[in-house]
């Protein structure tokens, strides 16, 4: 994926200018979009976005939950070590803003943690070790497929802002369009090739039965079948592959042949 | 709202089970939803004319014949929309003769006077083709584009779909109309001492020549009715 500039990277949060602001957006979103690269690897696209949320935000660290294909959910990138471990601990826990975000759909917001102790007992706890007073999680969904969810933390209680909350689904948004179509064309490929290769197969199988038939002159085509069957499990060989020897004209023939004779005597 | 049409075929398609059987509803859905005449959907492992393809269903008998002229002289809608990755929308076959000299008019022939293709894609993988035909010319409305939209992508999720499932395909287990072809070419591979694919334009180019179907050429081929010869 492309990289971000960051020249802002180490200013202190809160002094960017709007128009160098509006333009790290946009060149975060353009980023988060572009999944079609053959070098896509979903760990960078995650640390992409978890970053680019604290240089967009005023935020102290993120953090991305993501279900994996066989529907569990698995912390997948933090901005820092500390958020990592706590959003670990959360899908370990089954506890926290994350979890319930991802559960209901809908964004979760604490403003300050120490009042929602007894909501999430386990998470608070581990969250006030790690030193996060707030924390703010939003769905990562696509019509009504949650993927997952990603979490804002601030070091001290934050009041409610909706312009935030605004940002950081436009960016969840735009990550899980960008995931989801990634995870589409990756099961696409790799169906296609076993489609495609059951397809083959099937017409080479045919040309194969045609050429038995023409060989041996006996234009039951069932017959060319047998032995086909007959002679690939007599030597522990797929049907399709001596199939192709047949068609290309590599195979023993007659060997194949004599298997019809056995099965139809 | 936008897209509720297509929400509409899908809730129509519901849940068709699997397989073919889906497969066949989307046909019928084209059909009786889109205001075609026929439809249809093959299965390709790659270019039409490598032979590597399967009809899996056709409405209508025209279907097959179109999809077998293509096959024979290697151009038409689906060829073009499956190498172009793009679907093929030919509101007047009439005007199309330039583009496809051979099977325009062939298809005129059966009575059709327009045809799509969609192809049946993930990304850059290529599936197969969705085809309608109509009998008459015009161009297809919007709503009924959108809705042919979301029937291809229907199709496509219902072949991943039965690649996916655990006791292996079962759509290419059917019946292939082209059966006779493939056996065809394994056939005149012997009798001509040529390379498959050499054998397989030769059933074509008999096919075209004589103005046969390639399946005909082919039952025939099988049946022993018809030697291919050396100097053709």
């Amino acid at each position: 994926m492309p990289e971000i500039p960051h020249d802002s990277a180490s200013a202190p949060v809160g002094t960017t200018t709007a128009a160098h602001h509006e333009q790290l957006l946009a060149r975060t979103l353009v980023a988060l979009a572009d999944t079609l690269v053959d070098d896509f690897d979903v760990a960078d696209f995650l640390r992409t976005l978890v970053e680019q949320c604290l240089h967009l935000m005023e935020v102290s660290a993120a953090g991305v939950v993501l279900t994996d294909p066989d529907g569990r959910l698995r912390m997948a990138a933090a901005s820092s070590e500390r958020a990592g471990l706590l959003e670990t601990l959360a899908v370990q826990a089954d506890d926290g803003p994350c979890i319930e975000c991802v559960r209901t759909g809908r964004p979760v917001l604490s403003t300050d943690l120490h009042r929602d102790a007894s909501r999430w007992p386990r998470f608070v706890a581990a969250a006030d070790a790690a030193g996060f007073r707030a924390a703010q999680a939003i769905p990562m969904r696509l019509r009504r497929q949650v993927i997952g969810a990603l979490t804002l933390f601030n070091t001290d209680p934050v009041p409610e802002d909706p312009d935030r909350t605004a940002l950081a689904q436009a960016l969840a948004d735009v990550a899980t369009i960008g995931l989801l179509q990634h995870r589409a064309i990756d099961r696409g490929d790799i169906l296609t090739e076993q489609l495609q290769t059951a397809l083959n197969s099937r017409v080479i199988i045919e040309q194969a039965k045609g050429v038995l038939s023409a060989r041996s002159g006996d234009p039951d085509m069932e017959h060319a079948f047998s032995a086909l069957r007959g002679y690939a499990r007599a030597h522990n060989r797929r049907l399709a592959d001596v199939s192709r020897d047949v068609a290309d004209g590599t195979a023993d023939i007659r060997a194949i042949i004599a298997y019809a004779a056995r099965s139809h005597p | 709202m936008a897209g509720s049409d297509s929400e509409r075929l899908l809730a129509l398609l519901g849940n068709s089970g699997g397989g073919l059987e889906v497969v066949r509803r989307i046909c019928e859905l084209c059909v009786t939803e889109l205001a075609v005449s026929g439809a249809g959907v093959s299965v390709m492992g790659g270019p039409l004319t490598e032979g590597s393809q399967i009809l899996l269903h056709a409405t209508d008998d025209v279907g097959v014949k179109l999809e077998d002229l293509q096959l024979t002289v290697g151009e038409g809608p689906s060829v073009d929309a499956y190498n172009s990755a793009g679907p093929v929308i030919v509101p007047d076959l009439e005007v199309e003769h330039g583009r496809w000299p051979v099977f325009a008019p062939g298809a005129a022939g059966f009575g059709v006077a327009a045809v799509c293709s969609f192809p049946l894609q993930v990304g850059a993988a290529r599936l197969g083709v969705l085809n309608l035909h109509r009998t008459t010319s015009g161009p297809l409305t919007r709503k009924r584009l959108s809705g042919a939209f979301a029937l291809a992508e229907a199709a496509t999720v219902a072949l991943l779909d039965d690649v996916e499932a655990s006791h292996g395909t079962t759509l290419l287990g059917q019946g292939d109309v082209h059966n006779a072809v493939h056996q065809a070419t394994g056939i005149v591979t012997v009798q001509l001492g040529v390379s498959v694919h050499d054998a397989l334009l030769r059933i074509r180019a008999h096919a075209y020549a004589h103005q046969l179907t390639l399946n005909e050429v082919g039952r025939q081929i099988v049946g022993n009715e018809l030697h291919l010869q050396t100097e053709e």
